[in-house]
């Protein structure tokens, strides 16, 4: 949209500066094109003028996609967005809580395990309990059997429906998506799942969503199946954070920055180091080549015409 | 102790303070809203002006939010 406003801009100040482009385009329509030197000018503006009109009518169908590609999420200054920026660890514990209490009843997290969580958001012993709370599927035993028993922190977190077609079916349709890597396969998808939890508004004059959608401008059509679920109070925080739904927005999607990245700490430590290391070897390295390389380069050539 | 029950939410807040910067796409949309109230073909709709608004809002309230959550 804003690019098809620029296109257009510089292609109206390059026909202002060109003013005779559309006179001229009619005059050739009128007329037959000279057969002398002039004629392969008037024919290259011939061509321009249609690349023009091709280009204009290109950017204003391309505007009309609004709704389809969703508003543009802002970016939000994310703590652990710096070059050396850890993630805020409290803010992750936060944001776990969120996702158990308020989103874990319809959206899985199968590729993060209880372990993974430990020096994370919890202690061992914390994560062992939380571990415990839930029911596992394990087996077969001695006798063959499936049998149930409490988790423990290799188990994954357990899953609200047994597959996608359970999930569907509860939803209207709708499968509520795995969360494990969702920052990071979504398009901005910090800044965007942040816009999408908290940006739930009254849909524009003109706009009726049908009834199981709700309307969020942020999501491209504008109709989601999924209902505003971040309420103020919905949770309330162990470490007394007033939990409004922006302070939840922002915890919950810490937590799943972290889940779809947990090894950015270390890679940016890594990078950090590797790359100043690298600088170093490359001043060396340039040194060394221009050191070996003199010996050519300071050689002098001497043409001895005799004639 | 009486604890602070009405926490309000920050962002909502500052998308109410960003109010008055955003004036000329606010009134836009009030606008449009206004020219296709009569309509009955289900066709017309303010998305565009609509987006206009709250990209504006959300420019202002974007560098500000998190400097007011924990």
């Amino acid at each position: 949209m804003v690019g098809g406003g620029v296109i257009q801009q510089i292609l109206r100040r390059k026909l202002h500066s060109q003013s005779v482009v559309t006179p001229v385009r009619s005059w050739l329509s009128s007329k037959k094109a000279h057969e002398e030197a002039g004629s392969s000018g008037v024919r290259a503006l011939a061509l321009l003028g249609a690349g023009v009109t091709g280009l204009l009518s290109f950017s204003t169908v391309a505007s009309a996609d609004e709704a389809e590609h969703g508003l543009e999420c802002p970016d939000y200054p994310w703590p652990h967005e710096g070059i050396l920026s850890s993630y805020d660890h409290a803010s992750i514990r936060r944001g776990h809580q969120v996702y158990q209490q308020v989103c874990a009843s319809c959206h899985s997290m199968s590729l993060i395990s209880y372990r993974d969580l430990v020096g994370v958001a919890y202690t061992e012993e914390e994560a062992k309990a939380m571990a415990a709370e839930i029911e596992v599927v394990d087996g077969p035993n001695d006798e063959g059997e499936m049998f149930t028993r409490p988790g423990k922190l290799s188990d994954r977190l357990p899953q609200p429906y047994a597959n996608e077609s359970a999930a569907r079916f509860a939803n209207g349709g709708a499968y509520p998506p795995d969360l494990s890597l969702i920052t990071k396969a979504r398009h901005n998808g910090q800044n965007y799942v942040f816009a999408l939890l908290t940006g739930y508004r009254d849909p524009p004059a003109g706009i009726s969503i049908r009834e199981g959608l709700h309307y969020n401008p942020y999501f491209p059509g504008g109709a989601i199946a999924m209902p505003k679920m971040l309420n103020d109070e919905a949770v309330e925080y162990e470490d007394g954070v007033p939990a409004t739904e922006a302070q939840m927005g922002k915890d919950v999607v810490s937590f799943l920055s972290w889940a779809a990245e947990p090894e950015m700490e270390e890679r940016k430590l890594m990078g950090f180091k590797w790359i100043f290391l690298l600088s170093l070897a490359l001043l060396q390295a340039a040194y060394y080549r221009r050191l070996r390389w003199s010996v050519l380069k300071s050689r002098k050539l001497v043409l001895d015409v005799v004639n | 102790m009486v604890a602070d029950e009405e926490a309000v939410d920050q962002k909502k807040y500052l998308e109410e303070s960003c109010k008055p910067k955003c004036v000329k796409p606010l009134l836009e949309y009030q606008a449009c809203v206004k020219r296709i109230q009569d309509d009955d073909s289900g066709h017309k709709h303010c998305t565009g002006q609509y987006f206009d608004y709250w990209h504006c809002v959300d420019k202002c309230v974007g560098p500000k939010l998190f400097a007011k959550l924990k």
